[in-house]
């Protein structure tokens, strides 16, 4: 057990039993990882690889069947770990008749902020989560990424070390996701950790230092982004103005070097970035 | 080890509440009328009607007992009895279901059963009285239990001292069924005057002018009333009997002189 | 003890009050409650069906049956879709990751639901209650007037039936707790639920067989025994007429002793209940 990590994932395995016979299938097979402070890590997956799983088991909703973990130096599953926890699951659903407001502040008693600070708290998270405004309205009239951020509220409400989103942008437009990517960034900014779980591979990219990912239960990959995704083996050069003879003149220049010209193109920007730059402003409020 | 230790104190917790219940339940039994007499005990259906119907018990009981003379029509015997029983049971402080339970069993039944076997000209006169007397006591047995549920009405009593009289032709039980009405809390004026003549028919002559002598004086004379009937027949009994006129009952002031 | 216990006190305080208002805010809440009142008012309609019961008996019983019949339904259904709301919409998983113990989990939703029972036999047996004394007022005048007895009746009686199948809904409440802890299904979990409340009224059968231990071969009289400690015996919390029409039938501390004997059962199987839910996945 590491104090300085925020998760520490010792050996888990996972088995359900199947069917009446009891089989078994193994959802997660002997997991080990280490998530630090201060980061936002990405567990990435294909369907069913037991990445949500293995986050139910992080906040002891799922009971492991081999292994230790602990969150912030206490063993999961205990009220210490989860009172310094937040959590945003998949696809949210909250109780329709509360008003946001309402819902935030269920939350902060729950989760023991003191009633002195109550109000402030609950402001502070509407706040962070752009919903100070629709904080009013009920439930029943929210849009799903109005769902997904009064949702993230609810999280960080009590003021957690650790938060973690199952699959945060799912389901949300871009201009959401963006702002979503943006309040996680404002939680690594204060000190918190933020443990993102998604198959949505460009968001994560662009929100998270550090990523592991996950095939068949098990841990294929991990490490910090840049890592991970740099090819060592090649280099990308931009030029701008590249006439016909300039060019020529380079290829001939780097291959008497030793170098190997294997493609000249133009670089792409992301359709995410297009749309962004398209569409101006939330059509949420 | 702590798990099974947990199991095994919630399974204790169960067992102990299980065992309280048992006396709680001693308690309550004689608060349910229909279960809450040991010498009376319900069918295993009647049972299960009880249980599972936690009110409307009388609604059920009255559309049980309309249902009865379905049967009654048909003289189906079986039927009727069991539907019959069934109300009693269900609303078993109801003196109306026990009453005219008891009547038809021990008036009717009988002369279903007559007809069953081929008619009057069939069954021989011998025949005919034992089937009287067979349904005349199942129905005493069924007043009996009403008497016991509706907590001794005097009603039930009459009407099963009106069938020892009618269909046992038993004077003296008939007597000890009225002596039972009379005795009891909500008599009817005309119960004393029914045992002592009862005990008289049976040749208990004495016992009975003395039993109606020692009622009158105690209880009808101190009411308002002043029961002239009674006196009258008291009267005859002295008259029949010749007792000595110091030993008679005193001179009443609206009595007619001889 | 109970500085430290204050924490978890409030979080089952405000988990009972959120069940409670999503209690009270469902169709089948609210129909449910006419319906009873619909039964209650209705016994007035019906008062020519008495076959020398009295009249007060008639409409008591009409009433009680109300309070028993919906009343069961109310939290047997009740309790069941409440919890299977909560995991197939994943708001317990919400809940749970933060500080709230499933066993605070469990006694929030029981908690609300018995409050909500508690308003729903409130209601009807002040109804009840009204028109019984209403009604009774009238034959009293009538009962001077024509020198007979008047019927007995007592509004108190009424309202300690009210107490006691309160209890008797909560004691079904955790009955169905339990059941729904260790179903997969909310259809199951109602037909398992409905089942056990039917076993516990006719659980008083078993108890009077045991009283008669001459009459049962060991095996038989095992069976019974345990049928007998496992089940609550509901029967006992059926003596509305009784208290109402007839206090002096009722023993002095049966009333109590029937409180206590459901407060253990309820204990009890909220226990098992926090038991077995803590192996749930959710």
């Amino acid at each position: 057990m590491s104090a300085t990590s925020a998760i520490s994932v010792q050996g888990l395995t996972k088995d359900f039993r199947v069917g009446i016979r009891g089989l078994k299938l193994r959802a997660v097979d002997n997991l080990s990882l280490e998530i630090p402070r201060g980061q936002v890590f990405g567990l990435l997956g294909p369907n069913g690889c037991g990445k949500s799983t293995t986050l139910k088991i992080i906040l002891g909703l799922v009971a492991p069947t081999s292994g230790k973990i602990s969150i912030l130096g206490y063993p999961s599953a205990t009220s210490s770990a989860r009172q310094r926890t937040g959590f945003l699951p998949e696809a949210p659903y909250f109780h329709k008749f509360l008003t946001g407001r309402e819902l935030v502040r269920y939350c902060a008693r729950l989760s023991g902020v003191a009633p002195s600070q109550l109000d402030s708290a609950v402001e502070e998270a509407l706040a962070l989560a752009s919903m100070s405004e629709a904080g009013n309205r009920t439930i029943a009239t929210y849009s799903k990424g109005m769902l997904q951020r009064i949702g993230f509220a609810q999280a960080i409400v009590h003021d957690p070390e650790l938060v973690i989103l199952d699959e945060p942008t799912a389901g949300v437009d871009p201009v959401g996701s963006a702002a979503i990517g943006k309040m996680i960034h404002s939680m690594r900014d204060k000190g918190k950790t933020v443990v993102l779980c998604s198959h949505l591979l460009g968001q994560v990219e662009q929100v998270c230092d550090r990523i592991a990912i996950m095939d068949r239960g098990r841990l294929v990959l991990e490490g910090r982004v840049d890592e991970v995704l740099a090819r060592r083996d090649k280099h990308v050069i931009t030029v701008e103005h590249l006439t016909p003879a300039a060019q020529a003149a380079a290829e001939a220049a780097l291959q008497a070097q030793g170098a190997h010209v294997t493609s000249i193109t133009h670089p792409r920007r992301s359709l995410e970035d297009l749309f962004r730059e398209l569409v101006t402003g939330s059509r949420d409020a | 080890m702590w798990h099974r230790a947990t199991w095994l104190f919630a399974g204790t917790l169960l067992l102990g509440a299980g065992v309280y219940s048992e006396s709680s339940w001693q308690k309550i039994r004689p608060s349910v009328p229909e279960i809450g007499r040991k010498e009376i005990e319900p069918s295993l259906g009647q049972g299960v009607l009880l249980g599972i119907l936690g009110g409307l018990r009388n609604i059920i009981a009255d559309g049980t007992w309309i249902r009865s003379y379905v049967y009654w029509e048909k003289k189906d015997r079986a039927a009727c009895e069991a539907l019959m029983r069934t109300a009693c049971a269900l609303d078993p402080r109801s003196r109306y279901f026990w009453e005219n339970t008891g009547c038809v069993i021990g008036y009717d039944m009988a002369h279903w059963e007559i007809r069953r076997r081929g008619g009057y000209n069939k069954v021989t006169r011998e025949i005919q009285d034992e089937i009287f007397k067979k349904y005349a006591r199942h129905g005493l047995t069924v007043f009996e239990e009403g008497v016991k549920y509706t907590g001794g009405s005097p009603s039930l009593l009459i009407s099963a001292g009106q069938l020892s009289e009618i269909k046992l032709k038993d004077s003296l039980l008939a007597a000890e069924y009225y002596r039972r009405a009379a005795e009891s809390r909500g008599a009817p004026w005309f119960a004393y005057f029914l045992c002592a003549k009862s005990y008289w028919e049976g040749g208990k002559k004495v016992e009975a002018y003395l039993w109606y002598r020692k009622q009158y004086i105690e209880k009808l004379l101190p009411m308002e009333d002043g029961s002239p009937d009674d006196l009258n027949h008291l009267r005859y009994f002295e008259e029949e009997l010749n007792v000595p006129f110091l030993q008679r009952i005193p001179r009443q002031k609206w009595e007619k002189k001889i | 003890m109970l500085k430290s216990m204050k924490p978890s006190l409030l979080r089952i305080f405000w988990l009972a009050r959120l069940t409670f208002l999503e209690a009270v805010r469902q169709r089948f809440f609210a129909f449910l409650i006419v319906l009873g009142a619909a039964m209650v008012l209705s016994s007035f309609a019906f008062r020519f069906l008495d076959f020398g019961h009295g009249e007060l008996k008639f409409i008591a019983d009409f009433g009680f049956g109300g309070l028993f019949f919906f009343g069961s339904i109310l939290a047997l259904v009740m309790t069941a879709q409440l919890l299977f709301a909560e995991m197939d919409n994943r708001t317990a998983l919400t809940l749970l990751a933060k500080p709230v113990s499933r066993t605070e989990f469990l006694l929030g939703k029981f908690a609300g639901i018995w409050i909500v029972l508690g308003l729903f036999v409130f209601v009807l047996s002040t109804l009840l209650g009204v028109m019984l004394w209403g009604r009774w007022q009238e034959l009293v005048i009538l009962a001077e007037q024509t020198a007979k007895v008047a019927p007995q009746f007592s509004l108190e009686g009424v309202f300690s039936h009210a107490l006691l199948q309160w209890f008797r809904l909560g004691v079904v409440t955790s009955m169905v707790l339990l059941i729904s802890t260790i179903a997969r299904t909310f259809l199951f979990a109602v037909v398992v639920g409905a089942m056990t409340i039917v076993a516990g009224q006719l659980q008083w059968l078993a108890q009077e067989a045991l009283f008669k231990p001459a009459e049962l071969n060991p095996f038989s009289h095992a069976l019974l025994w345990l049928a007998s400690r496992l089940l609550p015996n509901l029967q006992q919390f059926n003596i509305g007429d009784a208290l109402a029409l007839d206090p002096s039938a009722v023993a002095t501390g049966a009333v109590s002793a029937a409180i206590l004997s459901g407060g253990f059962y309820l204990i009890a199987y909220l226990f098992l209940a926090s038991l077995t839910f803590q192996r749930r996945e959710i």
